[in-house]
């Protein structure tokens, strides 16, 4: 299929009416659930997944996508109007958007929210069209050796973000990689901790798992706060856009913090948190006036709002060409290509290019759209967040009960979700991080697999480890990501 | 209450002894056939893994026995350990009633069972919680046409 044929058939696909509808539907539902405190889009993600097994590969990643990113945003509104952040990602918007709410500016703050992660999420796409197809003729001329690098790459950098303690993050990794390895060995059929079950034999099924890990755990974290109540001036909660002369002044700001967003986002492992964090800190170092960060700002809503959209875009980038997550919802997303038959990796670009025009068309224009559809979601975001956590706990088990058994018609996956729900909710309260659980569970399998092709290839040499330009040029990076995170510990 | 320290070494240790134990059934892993003899053993792979787990593991307990003493709890309140226990055993009721009884007993108890477990007086919200998990099974019932046996 032709560049140009491949763009015709995207645009048709992305024109049904089912699709369409399906965008939308995806946004408000992305907006819906990230308003809510406590579900974040890696939730949102894992909670409509089962339907997606009843859709095709183009309606079901636009609503996936829709949902990717409008809850990322609508992270902010709760963040900004109770401070209390509705994901992970606007946990940096809390600071200045709170303080500007408090001081009668909440209309401005939302304004600027809204126009940022809009801004973000627009430029990250455009960075995702013109990186992911370069990355893929890259990533074509990979052997076991460069995608052994990629996944302990992306592995070690999830450990490293994961939280205070190094150990615990590797001890919940290497967890996630072993209970991958149950199930037929894919090389030579010997069976592996099957336990004389048949369901085994396949191994954990992915999408339970992660439903299980992100959705269960949340809502049996969320059944202990059930009786509190959130207080807040519903009557603020009105939205004025930021004029063109304002978002000029902050161009710079808005540029820098869209790339470091989608930088951040294509490294794997790191979440939209880290990419608003960092370009809060970034906008405050660089600004002239660093005391009235905290204050309430638009400057401070500005860069973590740009940033976290942009990691959906740079998230992407390594998901659909390497197979390799950038975060956790990306994590799941990848489930979803898999449900639809699609291996993600560089040979998705040359067997399916209508697919990837579709999602980078499709994003582009989720992210036009949710400038409307986010207008209206703000006048609502009252009743919203004052959802009770007890109405929400039983629905979003209820939810991933009947989704999970929906797409498999097995008790088997049922208990799989469970099992993960209960891991991940014991691995939560004992401070551990579920992100390298996840991100290890999916890149098991590359793991071992290119490890033991290139044990095969290098003969039991170490050394042949690194002979491919690519896999040093990925060591290298990987030692400098090492030594950089410790250069900066010891400066603090 | 349960302390961070003590929940996170007990855990460790539980780490420990379950590697050793999958560790020690993957060494009767037997591979047949022409494919016996070709590149790594089945079972190296997820020794490997077990072995890293194990050392973390180890680190782990060692971290909170000599350095970490912090007086921190698993769960803010009693009342709070106790919704997340309640909650949790709730679940593994409703799955059983599931697969013994079928998926309407269990999603008409799910609903009040949990929200009695979150301690719920409120009779609003349990009208509410009835209401969503008749539409959950409405839409896949009848708009996604799954059994749910």
């Amino acid at each position: 299929m032709g560049t140009t044929e491949a763009l015709l058939s995207a645009l048709i696909q992305l024109s049904e009416p089912l699709a369409l509808l399906l965008l939308i539907v995806g946004i408000v539902l992305g907006l819906i659930i990230g308003i809510l405190p406590g579900l974040g889009p890696p939730i949102a993600i894992a909670l409509a997944l089962p339907f997606t097994f009843y859709l095709d590969t183009v309606p079901s990643m636009v609503l996936l996508l829709g949902i990717y990113s409008a809850a990322i945003y609508g992270g902010s509104i709760s963040a900004i109007a109770v401070g209390i952040p509705g994901t992970g990602a606007a946990i940096a918007t809390v600071q200045d958007g709170h303080q500007m709410f408090k001081n009668g500016r909440g209309g401005e703050a939302l304004g600027f929210s809204l126009t940022a992660s809009v801004f973000g999420g627009l430029v990250s796409t455009v960075c995702l069209a013109f990186i992911a197809p370069l990355l893929a003729d890259l990533a074509a001329k990979f052997g076991p050796r460069e995608y052994l690098a990629i996944s302990v790459f992306g592995l070690v950098v999830v450990v490293r973000v994961a939280g205070d303690n190094l150990f615990k993050g590797l001890l919940v990794g290497a967890l996630g990689i072993f209970l991958t390895t149950w199930g037929l060995d894919e090389l030579n059929g010997t069976e592996r901790f099957t336990f004389g079950s048949y369901h085994l034999y396949e191994g954990l099924p992915l999408v339970p798992f992660l439903v299980g890990l992100f959705a269960v755990s949340e809502a049996l974290v969320g059944a202990e706060r059930a009786l509190q109540k959130v207080e807040f001036d519903k009557d603020s909660l009105s939205v004025k856009l930021p004029g063109f002369k304002q978002l000029a002044k902050m161009k710079d700001n808005l540029m820098r913090s869209s790339l470091i967003g989608t930088i951040i986002g294509i490294i794997p492992g790191e979440g939209a948190a880290v990419g608003a964090f960092f370009a809060y800190s970034e906008a405050k170092r660089r600004s002239k006036e660093p005391e009235k960060f905290g204050t309430g700002i638009p400057e401070g809503i500005v860069a973590p709002e740009t940033a976290n959209n942009a990691t959906v875009g740079g998230a992407l980038v390594p998901t659909l060409t390497l197979g390799v997550p950038g975060s956790p919802a990306a994590a799941v997303l990848l489930g979803a290509l898999l449900i639809q038959g699609l291996t993600p990796g560089p040979a998705l670009f040359s067997d399916e290019p209508d697919i990837m025009y579709a999602i980078f068309i499709g994003l582009f224009i989720i992210n036009c759209l949710m400038m409307l559809i986010g207008l209206v979601a703000i006048r609502f975001a009252a009743h919203l967040i004052r959802v009770p956590t007890a109405v929400i706990v039983p629905t979003v088990m209820l939810l991933s009960f009947v989704g999970i058994y929906a797409v498999s018609n097995s008790f088997f996956n049922v208990g799989v979700l469970l099992g993960a729900g209960i891991l991940g909710y014991v691995v939560r309260k004992l401070g551990y991080s579920i992100a390298p659980l996840s991100i290890g569970f999916v890149l098991g399998p590359i793991l071992e697999n290119s490890l033991r092709q290139s044990l095969t290839i290098a003969d039991g040499s170490i050394i042949e480890f690194f002979s491919t330009p690519i896999g040093l040029v990925i060591y290298i990076a990987l030692a400098a990501t090492i030594l950089w995170g410790w250069w900066s510990g010891q400066s603090k | 209450m349960l302390s961070k320290r003590i929940g996170n070494i007990i855990f460790a240790a539980f780490l420990i002894l379950a590697s050793l134990y999958f560790g020690w059934l993957a060494e009767g892993f037997e591979t047949t056939g022409l494919l016996a003899t070709s590149g790594l053993p089945s079972k190296f792979f997820p020794q490997l893994m077990l072995g890293c787990s194990a050392i973390c593991a180890g680190i782990v307990i060692w971290h909170y026995v000599v350095h970490d003493q912090k007086q921190e709890f698993v769960f803010v309140t009693s009342s709070d350990a106790r919704r997340g226990a309640l909650i949790l055993l709730v679940s593994i009721i409703s799955y059983f009633i599931w697969r013994e009884l079928g998926f309407v007993p269990m999603a008409v108890v799910f609903g009040p069972l949990s929200l009695l477990a979150m301690g719920i007086k409120q009779i609003g919200i349990y009208v509410i919680v009835w209401a969503l998990s008749a539409l959950i099974w409405v839409i896949f019932t009848f708009v996604l046409g799954v059994q749910l046996v």
